[in-house]
């Protein structure tokens, strides 16, 4: 009921093709209505530190001046799933990202006069990107995501080379992290996790577009996601959370807190740091006497740098197959 | 092949400019200059591409990759590439402002003839409720930043909005999607047999009409990734896919609580069965001098006549180009669709549009015709 | 069978207006033209050798959604072709042809459009001519279902329409160059090749090899569409210069 002020807005775009003015509903399969024992949760089969293996091609957009498409391997549940398709429920998802970049290109008429570039950020999902159908227009979270990711660009970009010029950065999200396990209830610790998943696939993508652009950076800027979650079901108080690196949060029961961060290895920087949920009393294991917040941070730094890697990876390919052609 | 600026006869030898300069600083004496080379060069005419005049682009289709689709499929044609997902929502009758009890069972008795052609009250029945009632939302987006020009974040543009209107208008006259493949049906329990008997099939004399319930309505939406000329054909060649990988779950109207459920069990979802495989094919027609009808203002090319002898005397002066990239669209003018099906081997024309000047005419048509009857074979190879 | 009506010049505002009825199809179209006219600096850097043409098409009752938007671009390219738009006064500058559908159905969603084409094109036309915007050629026309039965049908009816198992509307030049065609239903390419045959003979009157426009001039044959076209102007022409040649 909460979405249909927006179902109606999108109702009069002229602009669109709209479906039937009485709007439509999702399909509601009768195994969720009974109980969600039904289904097996998806589970982690990755180390607390292992990362999933990241896809990620540069060019493959020639009329943008730099482009890339990343793809998160999609997790041992949702990889069982195509294997041998049971339920028309997808376990969980992987992302999977496109993004552009056109420019530099000499700013508006209108626009006001900077001596430095301009960067211009878009995040979109695809309307069938995510468990709900997306609307068209942009909504508060995609704007949310395109700022961070301008922060996260900006302090990577040597913006003073190209005076009163601007670049337009555009993310096509075709596939979306779920925020939980798709028959989880909300809960007290939830929020948009799978966000901060997507946040960080889209500064790595963009980092690779920016560099197959030619556009001069201090760094490639890699993202990285950690995460405390308590998974035993049993009273949490007692047994403390564990830091996981990349999280799927459609893997975990509960997540107390995550973090996601841009950082430049080479110069040892973080350009973005986001920080959700409260992780303040939580005590680490093993005895671990670093601060939650701090523990996050170091592991989605670690996170960042198996990003990192794999940017590096994809933009040495792409170079080589330039030289050769 | 050697650079075509040497080529050009409008380049003077002493200035040598790289090919990819030329492209740019002169695109139509350049796109010229392969498609006529002088005799004397011994070369064969291919386009600035290197394909020949009646190729295509190298095509390529993916079905079923995304997640949260019911069908999705991703066509590049060359550098074009577009991803199309089905998401399948339901319209419960009750929700549908002008439904009557009526025409929920009017339908009973033709549906049960699946299969074949059908009756024309079916096929009535059938095109009335797919298009009265909007099952079908074809959108398309260029705001992907698939080229510059396309501002994202701003409303659709004039051309997404044309092939957007175009797919939508193509679904309707092709009537690629059956209405029953869409309609929830609900057969009321007949109160003198209890229970036992709902499910079972056979001695329907005594039972209530069945009724629709809800319909699926389907929405197609298709992102443009890149953009590099012809966004129809790989738009719609995106669309047939995906609506070919679309899996509609098992519904059914569940008394207790008053609404659709549906089944997640992947065994009891069905396929949608398509009316055939409409497959578009774009062309446009580059002119040797573009300006040659405007430069004789007052008399314009006189009868056709005329113009066909001229045609198979003197130099070519144009080119029917297959499946024309974004350089060559911008140098042309008039274009040309054609969609195609074929049926037992007979080629039938679904659509077929020319529009934008006045050289093409019905030999060229019918040998474009022909072209698209070749690609509906190719076409078929690749979407398996 | 009623002929179509149009008038010209009814608007006194636009550079040039021009109205027209088809009784056969019920569709009415108001033309208005305005041109060449100063485009905003940044559009005319698309190509500076030639005029832009914009067309804006106006449903009677409703607000303009993505099917105008379908059919400004189809009315755009055809009317490109019958505009001189690298005359002099015309590069740089626009056209812009607003049409304002009056009366006939109201068009669907995902409606093809073929059946308003012609009084779309006709009014256009006559608009630019009343504008007094430079063509090489005139335009006519026609629109022709095909029914189950393979009987090809004159300007049918919006029901007949849809019941046709395939429609087109096809365009000609006075010079008998086919400009436009918009086919659309099932239909394979001999039964095309009769629709085109009788639309040129509905759009240019009977097929007589050699015979020039000009010369065909004084008695104008009222059955075809070329003709009514010319007829029209002729008419307007001769209330204006009713003076000139009273004075005569």
């Amino acid at each position: 009921m909460l979405k249909l002020p927006l179902i109606k807005l999108e109702m009069n775009d002229r602009r669109r093709i709209n479906g039937p003015p009485g709007g439509t509903r999702p399909a509601v399969f009768a195994s969720h209505l009974e109980s969600s024992s039904a289904a097996d949760r998806a589970r982690r089969e990755r180390q607390p530190t292992e990362l999933r293996k990241i896809f990620l091609k540069t060019g493959l957009i020639p009329s943008a001046s730099g482009s890339s498409y990343l793809e998160f391997q999609p997790s041992a549940s949702l990889a069982a799933a195509r294997e041998t398709p049971k339920s028309l429920i997808p376990p969980s998802s992987a992302l999977k990202l496109a993004c552009t970049v056109h420019g530099p290109k000499p700013l508006p008429r209108s626009a006001a006069f900077s001596p430095n570039l301009v960067l211009t950020t878009h995040v979109k999902y695809a309307p069938f990107a995510a468990r709900k159908r997306k609307g068209h227009i942009r909504d508060a979270s995609e704007r949310d995501l395109g700022v961070h990711l301008e922060t996260a660009l900006r302090g990577a970009i040597i913006a003073e080379r190209w005076p009163k010029s601007g670049i337009d950065l555009t993310i096509t999200i075709l596939e979306a992290e779920d925020d939980r396990w798709w028959a989880d209830a909300p809960d007290s610790h939830d929020a948009s996790w799978g966000m901060m998943n997507v946040l960080a696939g889209c500064i790595t993508a963009a980092s690779a577009a920016i560099a197959d652009a030619h556009i001069d950076c201090l760094d490639l800027v890699a993202g990285g996601v950690a995460a405390l979650v308590s998974d035993d079901s049993g009273d949490s108080s007692t047994t403390s959370p564990r830091l996981m690196l990349d999280t799927d949060p459609a893997e975990h029961r509960s997540i107390m807190s995550a973090c996601v961060v841009a950082y430049m290895p080479a110069r040892d920087e973080i350009t973005e740091l986001w920080l959700k949920g409260d992780s303040s009393k939580a005590a680490l294991e093993n005895g671990d006497a670093r601060s939650a917040h701090e523990a996050l941070i170091d592991g989605a730094v670690d996170a960042a740098r198996g990003a990192y890697s794999v940017l590096g990876d994809a933009l040495r390919e792409s170079v080589l197959q330039t030289i050769q052609s | 092949m050697t650079s075509p600026a040497t080529a050009a006869p409008s380049v003077p030898p002493s200035l040598s400019l790289p090919p990819s300069q030329f492209a740019r600083l002169q695109p139509h004496a350049y796109l010229l200059a392969h498609l006529s080379p002088p005799p004397a060069m011994n070369q064969p005419s291919v386009r600035a591409n290197g394909r020949a005049a009646s190729q295509f682009r190298v095509t390529s289709a993916n079905a079923g990759s995304l997640t949260h689709t019911n069908g999705s499929a991703v066509v590049r044609i060359g550098d074009t590439a577009a991803v199309c997902g089905v998401r399948a929502e339901l319209l419960h009758t009750e929700d549908i402002a002008s439904w009557s009890v009526s025409q929920s069972s009017s339908a009973t008795n033709q549906s049960n003839e699946a299969g074949g052609q059908g009756t024309d009250a079916e096929n009535e029945v059938d095109r009335a409720q797919i298009e009265d009632l909007n099952l079908l939302v074809p959108n398309l987006s260029l705001s992907t930043g698939c080229a510059p020009g396309f501002i994202p974040s701003a409303p659709p543009s004039a051309l997404a909005q044309s092939l957007s209107h175009q797919i939508l208008s193509l679904l309707h006259s092709t009537r690629l999607v059956k209405a029953d493949d869409l309609r929830v049906w609900y057969q009321p329990p007949n109160l003198e047999h209890i229970e036992n008997e709902m499910d079972v099939d056979g001695g329907s004399e005594n039972r209530h009409p069945r009724e629709i319930k809800a319909f699926w309505v389907l929405y197609i939406d298709i992102m443009i990734i890149s953009l590099a000329g012809n966004a129809f054909d790989a738009a719609w060649a995106s669309v047939l896919a995906a609506l070919r990988d679309t899996k509609l779950p098992k519904a059914w109207w569940d008394v207790d609580n008053e609404t659709i459920l549906c089944s997640e069990d992947i065994n009891e979802a069905h396929k949608l069965s398509l009316r055939g495989m409409p497959i578009a094919s774009s062309f446009c027609v580059f002119e040797a001098d573009a300006a040659a009808g405007w430069r004789a203002v007052v008399i314009p090319d006189a009868e056709e006549q005329n113009a066909e002898k001229q045609k198979k005397k003197g130099p070519q002066s144009r080119w029917i180009l297959a499946d024309p990239d974004g350089y060559e669209e911008g140098l042309t003018m008039e274009k040309a669709c054609v969609v195609v099906d074929k049926e037992n081997g007979k080629t039938v024309i679904l659509k077929m549009e020319k529009l934008g000047g006045w050289t093409i005419d019905t030999e060229d048509l019918r040998q474009l015709v022909d072209i698209s009857a070749q690609r509906w074979d190719e076409m078929k190879q690749i979407l398996g | 069978m009623v002929g179509p009506t149009a008038s010209l010049s009814n608007l006194h505002r636009a550079d040039g207006s021009a109205s027209y009825k088809c009784p056969a199809t019920g569709f009415a179209v108001l033309g208005a033209v305005n041109g060449p006219v100063e485009l905003p600096a940044r559009r005319d850097a698309l190509k500076p050798e030639e005029a832009t043409v914009e067309v804006f098409v106006k449903p009677g009752n409703a607000v303009p959604g993505v099917g105008e938007k379908y059919v400004e671009g189809i009315l755009r390219d055809v009317l490109s072709t019958v505009i001189l738009r690298r005359e002099k006064g015309l590069p740089r500058r626009g056209v812009v042809i607003t049409l304002a559908i009056v009366g006939g159905e109201a068009t669907e969603r995902g409606d093809s459009y073929l059946t308003l084409l012609p009084a779309l094109l006709h009014a256009a036309q006559l608009a630019l001519i009343s504008a007094a915007i430079p063509l090489p050629m005139t335009l006519a026309t026609t629109l022709l279902g095909v029914t189950r039965s393979g009987e090809i049908i004159r300007d049918p009816s919006p029901a007949v329409a849809k019941a046709a198992t395939s429609l087109h509307a096809i365009s000609f030049s006075s010079k008998g160059h086919l400009l436009m065609n918009e086919s659309l239903g099932r239909f394979d390419f001999d039964t095309w090749e009769l629709v085109r045959q009788q639309a040129a003979t509905i759009c240019r009157g009977a097929a007589t090899p050699g015979s020039d426009g000009d010369a065909a001039m004084g008695g104008t044959d009222n059955a075809h569409v070329d003709g009514f076209v010319r007829e029209t102007v002729e008419d307007h022409l001769h209330r204006d210069y009713n003076w000139k040649l009273e004075s005569i």
